[in-house]
């Protein structure tokens, strides 16, 4: 009974929110606020599609980032030299992700083992910024890509927002059905104990290269609604302020959970407009904030809440029964 | 000389030592025998402080040791010789066997150790100068028992010393066993599938099953047939 | 011919710093199993340290360094008592190690920029000068500089084969459960390990600091080539670190020479991608 009223608790929670999202923009905010919800659609997906690659399957990637990027990139040089629309690019864009990094990761983490796995993220996401400065005639080099057009002419960040809003909807359902099906269980089967996965059936290859591709492919999908609803993208989106960002996102919130990078990215997309103000400041906090979570409290805000939960339950479980000794 | 009361242990939500009670005395061999699988590598590793004991006493010499973490048992002159051996692969004979003397109180006798090791087992004279990882089975084996004799060890634990040895071989390992035994004065503990090899080295015998000890007997008050049917 | 020459020379000369610089991350993977992603600002730190010490406090060259690297050997142990090892208990440590020695790195780079400013520092040569001989020009700073470098190496492989702790540290490094039954205190033994690497890769960082000019966030660059030297090397073989530092030291100065500095980073990129996707276990057949 009271399992239940939790659960419900909790999806009163996710309709709140999602009503709010729904009527935000009624409240005729700035397009400035419009744009940084924008960056919190866009993020949470990285956020999300990095939690279940590292969270729920167990694989250390450090390059996610590039995953965003090459959508961001195949989506904007397409869109804007051939003039193509973005609804047809952005999944180009995804599956150019997601063939990339299946090829040069997701294969290899066949054979490799974790730091091996780590080390390949690193470079590839590393290269990635050396790679666009060579072929600045088509990705604009260090400069980086700009004018890109958007969804469609005469847009304003209304549109953009709801279009983003909408596309952070059905990702998170996707990877939601995910984590919740065989193949979820698979990924979380094989991170715990392998051998008695691999007993039961479950490929550990198959597994791993799904797990890459989807994880690609939808950020690299995020990247492309990032494009077109910013209009630029450049190689410092592969630095490492948005790297450690996104590390902090799934951290703060709770590797792991499901709305733990939610919530993460929402904190630190939302903190960070505030956090302009600290200036050089920002990046030692941010250093400190991860090194915190991580020794302190490696669940995150899920965890906190768990815990708050549980403390709140208790207090209505001992009032109850007080009530009936009483 | 080692006295267990009562040891219960652990991994994770599984039981594996259940109110364990046995006793070695001193220049005793005595034998484990039991079906595999049923903790009686935990119950040595539990002694020697490799697995946490979570409930019981262990005491050697009279001197509680269940909460030591291993590194500080050996010091105290307990042994455990793994059934996996656990060599260092990369360093030779000679180098593993003194590693064994690594504790300081086995630090003074190292030389006299080290003769003897090369005594019982002639074969690692040869071969002190080979890498661990280029060894046989067998003499892995007996690389693993003396580097257990280099610390100076009162007391020695052995896991299935035989273990996946060709016969000849087996008696050689039993026969080391033996005189370490009646030379050195060495307690033995010794956890084995060969029963009668066991039962003929052996002063007494604990039965352990389910992580439990089911019966003890001296030596010669009991015959192969008996403990073999004890198994199932 | 000649430009050829002198490319080996500072071959040499790179060659040696990257070794000593590598040795710093394999002997704590090799140890620990932990992948040390503060290798770069390690290094960095305590460049910054000697010069901190030289500029600030006006201690000698030498004092600086001697001073230095107790600090650093200090840090590693005390980063490995109290976040290393809490997290070494708790499940997932390959990848919280990872990030949290990520964090450390920023968190310290960034204080570094705070306190010392951005501004470009150094630390001075050893000797002034050159010698030439025929063609080739070596500075006898150089000269030096791998003299040191060899003798660091040698005092090292003393350390690991005669003394007592450099032989509990091998002894983990081949077999935790085998050092736990001789009597070894595996976990103190992580922490003089990591004491011994951060002052190993401190080291580095101060030889480093006297040929190229340092800002905080160098120890990045540092790191990745870190990174390719212990991959391509073997993971947790010192010879194999050694001998993959000469060759990329060679590397990099014959690419600077033919190819142009532009092209240094992409190559180690690509050897760094080939090693991992070919043969990850490098050349002396590291730990998979």
């Amino acid at each position: 009974m009271h399992l239940r009223s939790y659960l419900t608790w909790r999806n009163a929670v996710v309709v709140v929110g999602l009503i709010f999202l729904a009527v935000y923009p009624l409240f005729k905010p700035s397009a400035y606020m419009l744009h940084v919800f924008v960056l919190f659609f866009v993020w949470a997906i990285v956020a999300q599609n990095w939690n279940l690659l590292m969270g729920y399957a167990g694989i250390v990637s450090l390059g996610n980032i590039g995953f965003l990027a090459i959508g961001g990139y195949v989506s904007g040089i397409l869109a804007k030299s051939f003039g193509l629309s973005p609804w047809i690019t952005i999944p180009i864009g995804g599956v150019a992700s997601a063939l990339l990094v299946t090829v040069f990761l997701g294969l290899p983490a066949l054979r490799l083992s974790g730091i091996y796995i780590a080390l390949l993220s690193l470079v590839f996401a590393d290269s990635l910024p050396s790679i666009l400065t060579q072929t600045r005639s088509i990705t604009g080099g260090a400069m980086g890509l700009h004018e890109i057009p958007p969804f469609f002419p005469g847009m304003q960040r209304v549109h953009d927002y709801y279009i983003c809003l909408a596309a952070f909807l059905v990702i998170m359902y996707v990877l939601y059905r995910t984590i919740h099906s065989p193949t979820g269980l698979a990924f979380v089967a094989l991170r715990d104990a392998e051998p008695f996965a691999t007993s039961l059936g479950v490929n550990r290859f198959r597994e791993r290269v799904k797990v890459f591709a989807l994880s690609s492919f939808l950020t690299g999908i995020a990247g492309g609604f990032y494009v077109h609803s910013l209009g630029d993208i450049s190689p410092t989106t592969l630095g490492i302020e948005p790297f450690l960002l996104a590390i902090t996102m799934m951290e703060l919130g709770g590797v792991g959970t499901f709305f733990g990078p939610i919530l993460g990215a929402a904190v630190i997309v939302f903190g960070n407009e505030f956090l302009r103000l600290a200036g050089l400041l920002r990046l030692t906090l941010l250093g400190a904030i991860i090194c915190g979570i991580i020794l302190f409290f490696p669940g995150g805000i899920m965890q906190l809440l768990n815990q708050l939960m549980g403390w709140v339950r208790q207090r209505i479980l001992q009032g109850r029964w007080a009530a009936q000794d009483g | 000389m080692l006295e267990v009361e009562r040891l219960e242990s652990f991994y994770g939500d599984m039981q594996v030592l259940r109110q364990v009670s046995l006793e070695v005395r001193e220049r005793e061999i005595v034998a484990l025998f039991g079906p595999n699988g049923h903790g009686k590598s935990t119950l040595l590793k539990a002694v020697s402080g490799l697995q946490p004991a979570t409930s019981g006493s262990i005491r050697l010499r009279g001197q509680e040791i269940s909460r030591l973490p291993a590194h500080e048992t050996v010091g105290m002159g307990l042994a455990y010789i793994p059934e996996e051996r656990h060599l260092f692969p990369d360093m030779t004979v000679s180098e593993n066997l003194n590693l064994g003397a690594y504790t300081p109180s086995a630090h003074g006798k190292k030389k006299e150790n080290l003769e003897f090791v090369y005594d019982i087992f002639p074969r690692l004279a040869e071969r002190r100068s080979q890498l661990c990882s280029t060894l046989s089975g067998g003499e892995s084996r007996m690389v693993a028992i003396g580097r257990g004799l280099m610390s100076g060890a009162s007391l020695l634990m052995v896991d299935e010393p035989s273990l996946g040895l060709a016969p000849g071989l087996k008696q050689g390992v039993f026969d080391a066993i033996a005189t370490i035994n009646r030379e050195r004065g060495i307690t033995i503990l010794l956890v084995e599938q060969e029963i009668e090899h066991g039962l003929e080295l052996a002063d007494r015998i604990y039965l352990f099953k389910k992580g439990q000890i089911l019966f003890e007997r001296a030596a010669e008050e009991v015959n192969v047939e008996e403990i073999e049917q004890a198994y199932f | 011919m000649e430009s050829f020459v002198n490319a080996l020379v500072s071959a040499l000369t790179t060659g040696s710093l990257y070794a000593i610089m590598a040795l710093g991350l394999t002997i704590i993977y090799g140890v620990s199993r932990v992948f040390n992603f503060g290798h770069g600002i390690v290094a960095v730190l305590s460049a910054y340290f000697t010069w901190l010490f030289l500029g600030q406090l006006n201690l000698g060259l030498l004092p600086s360094i001697l001073l230095s690297l107790p600090i650093m050997a200090l840090f590693g142990w005390l980063v490995y008592r109290y976040s290393i090892n809490p997290l070494l208990h708790k499940p997932n440590w390959e990848f919280s190690t990872v990030l949290f020695m990520l964090g450390l790195g920023i968190l310290l780079e960034n204080v570094i920029l705070q306190v010392l400013g951005p501004r470009v520092k150094s630390i001075p040569v050893f000797f002034a000068g050159s010698l030439s001989i025929g063609f080739v020009r070596i500075a006898w700073h150089e000269i030096s500089l791998i003299l040191i470098v060899v003798l660091a190496l040698v005092a090292l492989n003393v350390f690991f084969r005669h003394t007592r702790t450099g032989q509990a540290m091998r002894a983990v490094a081949q077999s935790i459960p085998g050092a736990r039954v001789v009597g070894i205190d595996v976990e103190r033994i992580f922490g003089y390990t990591f004491a011994l690497a951060f002052a190993a890769t401190g080291f580095s960082g101060i030889l480093l600091g006297t040929k190229y000019y340092m800002t905080p966030h160098i120890g990045w660059d540092w790191m990745v080539k870190g990174f390719v030297i212990v991959t391509f090397g073997g993971l947790g073989s010192t010879t194999g670190a050694i001998y993959a530092a000469l060759i990329l030291g060679l590397v990099e100065a014959l690419v600077t020479l033919y190819l142009g500095a532009i092209w240094v980073w992409p190559i180690w990129f690509a050897i760094f991608i080939v090693v991992l996707l070919l043969r990850p276990q490098g050349i002396a057949g590291g730990r998979m």
